[in-house]
């Protein structure tokens, strides 16, 4: 989910769906951050820098790992120990495309859990205006859904320790949360942050259903589904033996025949009986090169008689292989 | 010379033995596993202790058997039952029999021994001490204990002997025998036991018949029999401890020559000894013992039943067999060849003595001493044994001899008697003095067999079986008094009752105007009332008063009470009956009386109402084709079950516009409702979408049909939401779920690029699969256990209980603790289906703690549908997939390979924690109950160790909605919100709000990588916490680990580790209002 500037209020869910408008395809790989304990780094850039901001700030003395800033982080005054935020700026590798704006976009690790998007958000508005927050479970390896989603049918989770993506207006934000001292406190006396039974008692009150709310939405989405049935099967029916540029006809489920359905079960129900159809025909080991090859079957052969793929197929079962080792 | 010491000598082979045996035996009790006797056959047991099938080369494999093995199969074949049965037989015998090397050390220490009798100074002649009169009056007895005590006193200073002491002969207080131990290392090898004997023919037989008097009434009570002239009354067990010394040579000859040279013989009486070991059968005075059962195997010979060229096993069978079909209290048996006509009647000895074998003289019963109930406990087990070997069940062995079966696991109530000074008024009263007069004034003896028999004629129809313990024989040293009877603790009665007998609450006598109608007030006394029935008829009847479930089952409690005052004199103050101590730990705080399984039927009703109504709603696009029930409550296994809920509106924040009840800050956490699971399937219909998604949208749209339809039709307060609908009725919340058939099958659908649609178990259609599928089978079918197992409800609730209270609850899944105590009900084998709670959880705690998890399933035969061959398959399986399969496996018809209920957790670390608390428990818990002097605190075993934590996290009392729940209930607690009567709020109220459940989830996400947390979610005050140790290696530094994580430089290179002092504190932030105190335990790892 995406949140806008603290104060952002009632407009906030229309303004984050706006910035979510940056385009966001992007490869997969590539959309890792770039993370410094990775072997594959580009030389001692990062390294220096980390030594020179030692050297710029023998007082700070709290560790951070090479490429990050550590802020201290606590829930209130209260509280004596403190986590801390691991903090640096949001960067790719060349050649990859990021949902985040490169330069603008600050990445978060160890955000405790009671730390809230509004809270972060206004946390780090000292720093310059933020534009959108997002909390993550995980350093963003795959896409996140970025429609909104349906808080009655996919509800939040409940929070762990969660990364943050913090998109400032302009690249000083970046900078200057890099240099932030802390401790950043979550909750204070003007922005209390609820936790412990207060959390659950209004947690226990945003739960109790609405229904009329649910069934506008169910109406809604059952709407558009019946739309894009029905328009898929308008253009079923408009194809419906009608042939394509080569010659192919297309089959549906609707058709005027009905025709097998393209399951694995059916397939295989298929091949096994054309398999026994075979069987009952054929001599076995009649002619010598039957004979021959039955031989040669029963020596290991490799695994793959194919020429080896460029990357394994994840879908593909030895059982779809059957057809290949015919005669 | 009187009592040849070469007699004593002797003796030790045959009486001495099971002493001998006991290290021995008791070596394989430990290792009682199941595969103590495979793994041995294995030629390298795997790491790990797998089991795994030995693999032999193709050389091995193919290679003729050799002259001997095929001997060795055809014998096999022939024997025993299967080749398994044979090795674990074999492998038994090897524990128990005394290795050479042994008897060796045993030989010589006999020689030595004989050698000192024989040296013993001033040894009197024969001809000196007994005299002609000396069978009378236990003038005989009086001497020998004299010449015992000379002896003793000479041995006792010889430097040969670690101890020299006396103990009772078969626990027969006038036959003291002298116990000789060797000094050092051998101490415990051998016990001698020195039984002096008169010449074989010093006494006269004829004069020690069981109708003759050798105990004057005069001698013995100081008087003369009444002036009227009325004969002496005969002492049939006096006289037979007489002829047992003097026949103990003849018998010892007998038994070596019948079963000295046929090894399976010897096996089978090995195999024997061990039944009735295990079976605590041959325990003090008057047990079976192996002395017994090895006359019992000469009879079978002698009656060509055993030949002696049977195994074993065949033995063992055949006397099983024997003693199942043949009741010696009625069709007593003899060794005896001649047809002398002086020879007393087999009659004549059915009048003396309840359990009647004679031996080969015909004039000595072998079975004075035992009782006809440990006779018929005899027989039971006999019959029980022969059924399991019958069975052909996988595991006969380790059930037959492997299993102990202490009296307090096997029996479904125990009741003691204590102090046993009582027993003697009781003699009186019962004008038992013949029998003390023959018993040597043991009353104990004396009293037992009359007591028995009231009992068992009291308890009537809801008894199967009465057991008694007998105390055990004492030792005493020799310059000790000997122990007098009330010394010896006390009598321990054991009940197995009958379930279908415990419903009743009459006792129904003849009709008032019938003769028996007298007796049966008499047998009575005041309880007895005359009542008119339904049918008109009037009747004597007793009605005892129970009106739970819970009180049903102790009536045999009040009619043990009742019938002891009555008729012998025992107060109730000496009859601590054990039946019902562990009952208090699922009462509701309020309903002491029950043990809710009233509560629980209630509910059910209420459901069965609801399933009703949903069946016949109209309006429903399609029409309602099944409803089943997916909730412990409606299976009976709640521990706490659901009273109907009356909120008082001031306790809540009402939200009208949704109708519904809100938790108020300003008061404590409210009342814990539990909506239960219903699982509601639809008719099939083409209409459904094809998608997920939309799927999951068509259900929500029922689940909003259904809840308006409720309301419009049925005036329910009902809620809707996207998964479910939530129905108040009666005070009962219901949550219902609408299922479509299809949908599991639908999230198993996986597209691959060419089109074609393959199935695959995604995590999500697994799940859905388990909650529509297998929940409403599993619900069902334990709900049809309980219907023919009443006690099932109590004993699957006190188990998990248990479970719970050790804060290891949220580790085991409801179903997966319900399944294993179905198990104790489906596969009771060696002992019978529990009727109690108590024994139940006796032997959930056994089954836990003993179960080999590693090597096997447990098989829950629900309903009977597994056949002998579809276990055999699943055990294969298990054996071939084990590696895959989680810690604990749990089988069910249903459920054949994946142990669903299982599939999250235990771990292998948790599951172990379980067995060694369970180990723990278990013996503690069992001297409890056996202490005759009253349990004492029955919920220690239920108080969980808090040592082991490293932090505690205290929590407020004021936020636990199920503080009353806690094994230590609170005097006090808060006020719930709930009224005692209905009010008029209709709202929903607050569901499933539990702030201790609420927290825990918080501090899994969180710290999920860093703890374990540890909770009784009945009302427990405590969090327990254990850092995961590996998390605390300080590791380098990775994005996707910095949860709750600092960066550290050690030694020069930065590492992660967790930051304990924060994560200490967040521990307090998140539980906010909840938690008191965060006890950090121990300093090992604040970093």
């Amino acid at each position: 989910m995406k949140v806008g500037p603290w104060r952002a209020g009632p407009e906030r869910r229309a303004w984050s769906q706006g910035a979510g408008q940056t385009p966001r395809k992007r490869d997969r790989a590539g959309a890792e951050p770039q993370l410094p304990a990775a072997p594959a780094l580009p030389g001692g850039k990062m390294v220096a820098r980390r030594r020179k901001r030692a050297a710029r700030d023998p007082e700070d003395c709290i560790p951070s790992p090479p490429g990050y800033a550590a802020i201290p982080i606590k829930f209130s005054e209260k509280q004596q120990a403190s986590h801390y935020l691991y903090v640096r700026a949001h960067g790719v590798r060349q050649g990859t495309k990021s949902t985040w704006p490169q330069k603008r976009t600050l990445f978060v690790l160890n955000v405790p859990p009671y730390c809230t998007e509004e809270s972060l958000s206004r946390l780090l508005s000292s720093c310059g205006l933020v534009q959108s927050v997002e909390l993550q479970e995980k350093p963003d390896l795959a896409e996140s859904p970025k429609e909104s989603r349906s808080k009655f049918f996919h509800p939040k989770p409940v929070p762990g320790f969660q990364v943050a993506y913090v998109v400032f207006q302009k690249p000083s934000g970046v900078s200057a949360a890099l240099a932030l001292k802390g401790p950043l406190l979550v909750s204070t006396e003007s922005h209390p942050v609820k936790s412990g039974i207060h959390k659950w008692i209004s947690d226990y009150a945003d739960s109790v259903p609405d229904p009329e709310a649910l069934r506008v939405e169910v109406d809604t989405f059952m709407e558009a589904y019946d739309q894009k049935i029905a328009e898929e099967e308008a253009k079923a029916k408009e194809e419906e033996g009608v042939p394509d540029e080569e010659g192919w006809v297309k089959v549906t489920r609707r058709g005027r025949r009905p025709v097998l359905p393209r399951t694995e079960a059916a397939s295989l129900r298929v091949l096994e009986r054309e398999r026994r159809k075979r069987a009952r025909k054929e001599l076995l080991n009649f002619y010598a090169w039957q004979h021959r090859e039955s031989k040669m079957e029963r020596k290991p052969r490799p695994a793959h008689p194919q020429a080896p793929r460029p990357w394994p197929q994840p879908w593909m079962r030895p059982l779809a292989r059957a057809p290949d080792s015919g005669h | 010379m009187m009592g040849p010491a070469p007699a004593g000598e002797q003796l030790c082979g045959a009486i001495g033995e099971p002493e001998v045996m006991e290290p021995a035996l008791e070596g394989t009790g430990k290792e009682g596993k199941k595969t103590s006797s495979r793994k041995r056959t294995l030629a390298e047991p795997p790491a790990k202790g797998l089991l795994q099938p030995v693999k032999l080369s193709r050389a091995e494999l193919y290679k003729e058997p050799t002259n001997e093995e095929l001997n060795h199969l055809r014998e096999t074949e022939i024997l025993f039952h299967s080749s398994l049965l044979r090795l674990q037989v074999e492998e038994l015998l090897k524990e128990v029999r005394l290795s050479e090397k042994k008897k060796d050390r045993i030989d010589a220490f006999l020689r030595e021994v004989n050698q000192r009798v024989v040296r013993v100074p001033s040894v009197p002649e024969t001809e000196e001490i007994l005299q002609d009169k000396d069978g009378l009056n236990q003038r005989y007895f009086r001497k020998r204990a004299l010449y015992l005590a000379h002896l003793a006193h000479h041995l006792a200073q010889d430097p040969l002997f670690g101890s020299v002491c006396f103990s009772y002969t078969n626990g027969c207080h006038l036959k003291p025998s002298l116990l000789l131990r060797p000094r050092g290392k051998d101490e415990r090898l051998v016990t001698v036991r020195l039984h002096p004997c008169p010449p074989p023919d010093f006494f006269r037989p004829c004069r020690l018949l069981p109708t003759k008097n050798n105990v004057r009434s005069a001698w013995y009570r100081g008087q003369s029999p009444a002036g009227d002239g009325s004969p002496e009354p005969p002492t049939p067990h006096y006289n037979t401890w007489v002829l047992q010394d003097t026949a103990l040579e003849s018998h010892l000859q007998l038994l070596s020559t019948m079963l000295g040279s046929a090894q399976g013989l010897k096996d089978g009486v090995a195999l024997l000894k061990v039944w009735l070991r295990q079976r605590e059968l041959d325990k003090g005075q008057g047990g079976f013992t192996g002395f017994l059962v090895s006359m019992l195997v000469v009879f079978l010979v002698s009656t060509h039943k055993i030949h002696t060229t049977m195994s074993g096993y065949q033995v063992l069978r055949r006397v099983l067999q024997f003693l199942a079909t043949t009741d010696l209290t009625v069709n007593g048996i003899s060794l005896c060849l001649s047809s002398d006509p002086s020879l007393p009647a087999l009659a004549d000895f059915h009048q003396a003595f309840s359990v009647v074998f004679l031996d080969s003289s015909g004039r000595l019963n072998l079975c004075a001493d035992v009782t006809a109930s440990t006779y018929h406990q005899v027989q039971y087990e006999a019959r029980l044994s022969m059924t399991l070997l019958d069975s052909r069940a996988d595991d006969g062995f380790q059930l037959l001899l492997m299993t102990p079966k202490p009296m307090i696991r096997a029996f479904d109530h125990v009741l003691h008697l204590h102090p046993l000074s009582r027993l003697q008024a009781a003699c009186h009263r019962l004008k038992l003095w013949p029998e003390l007069q023959d018993n040597g004034g043991d009353y104990v003896s004396a009293a037992l067999g009359p007591l028995t028999t009231l009992l068992e004629q009291g308890l009537g129809t809801r008894l199967k079986l009465l057991a008694h313990s007998r105390p055990p024989v004492p030792e005493w040293g020799i310059s000790q008094d000997p122990p007098k009877h009330k010394d010896s603790g006390s009598l321990t009665l054991g009940l197995l009752l009958r379930p279908e007998g415990l419903t009743s609450v009459l006792e129904l006598g003849p009709e008032a105007d019938q003769p028996e109608a007298a007796k049966f007030r008499q047998f009575w006394g005041f309880r007895s009332e005359l009542r008119r029935f339904q049918d008109g008829a009037i009747r004597e009847a007793v009605v005892w008063e129970a009106a739970s479930m819970s009180q049903k089952r102790l009536i045999p409690h009040q009619v043990v009470t009742h019938l002891l005052a009555l008729h012998t004199d025992i107060p109730e103050t000496c009859v601590h009956y054990v039946g019902g101590p562990l009952d208090a730990l699922i009462q509701g705080l309020k309903q002491t009386s029950s043990t809710g399984e009233e509560a629980l039927a209630v509910a059910v009703c209420c459901y069965d109402d609801l399933s009703r109504l949903l069946w016949g709603l109209e309006g429903l696009p399609l029409t309602v084709s099944a409803v089943q029930g997916a909730h412990p409550v409606l299976r009976y296994t709640e521990v706490f079950p659901p009273t109907p809920v009356r909120p008082a509106s001031s306790f809540y924040e009402p939200l009208q516009e949704r109708s519904s009840l809100l938790p108020r800050l300003d008061k404590p956490c409210p009342a814990y409702v539990e909506p239960m699971t219903v699982v509601c399937h639809l008719e099939g219909s083409g209409q459904w979408p094809q998608d997920a998604e939309a799927v999951q949208r068509v259900r929500a749209a029922f689940q909003l049909r259904l809840a308006e339809l409720l309301t419009q039709q049925h005036g329910l307060q009902c809620r809707a939401t996207a998964t479910h609908t939530d129905v108040l009725k009666d005070g009962f919340v219901f949550r219902i779920r609408v299922a479509y058939q299809r949908e599991p099958q639908i999230l198993k659908e996986v597209q691959s690029p060419e089109g074609m649609i393959s199935l695959r178990d995604t995590p999500a259609s697994l799940h859905l699969e388990r909650d529509t599928r297998q929940l409403p089978l599993l619900t069902s079918a334990l709900h049809g256990l309980q219907q023919q197992h009443p006690a099932f409800s109590g004993v699957a609730r006190l188990a998990k209980r248990w479970v719970r209270a050790q804060l290891l609850g949220e580790d085991f899944t409801d179903e997966s603790l319900d399944l294993v105590a179905a198990a104790l009900f489906l596969h009771p084998e060696p002992f019978t289906p529990p009727s109690s709670p108590q024994v139940g959880f006796l032997r959930f705690l056994y089954l836990v703690s003993t179960f080999d998890w590693k090597n096997n399933p447990l098989i829950v035969n629900l309903n009977n549908e597994l056949t002998v061959e579809e276990q055999v398959e699943i055990r294969s399986g298990f054996l071939a997939a084990r590696t895959q399969l989680p810690v604990m496996v749990i089988v069910t018809p249903q459920d054949r390979k994946h142990s669903v209920w299982t599939q999250d957790g235990p771990s292998a670390q948790i599951l172990q924690q379980l067995v060694v608390l369970a180990a723990e428990a278990l013996p503690m818990l069992e001297k409890q109950l056996m202490d005759p002097r009253g349990p004492g605190d029955i919920r220690t075993v239920f108080r969980p160790p808090l040592d082991i934590y490293d932090v505690l996290i205290r929590l407020s009392p004021r936020h636990i909605p199920r503080h009353r729940q806690a094994v230590d209930s609170p005097a006090a607690s808060f006020c719930r919100g709930l009224l005692s009567q209905p009010g008029p709020s209709s709202l929903m109220p607050v569901l499933g709000y539990d702030p201790p459940q609420l927290y825990l989830m918080q501090l899994r996400e969180a710290f999920g990588d860093l703890a374990l947390f540890f909770y009784d979610q009945h009302g427990g005050e405590v969090i327990g916490v254990l850092w995961k140790p590996t998390s605390f290696q300080p590791q380098p530094f990775k994005a996707s680990s910095t949860k709750g994580r600092m960066v550290m430089s050690r030694g020069g290179e930065l590492v992660m580790v967790p930051n304990v002092e924060a994560i200490l504190e967040d521990f307090a932030v998140l539980g906010e209002g909840l938690v008191q105190t965060v006890e950090a335990r121990s300093e090992r790892w604040t970093v």
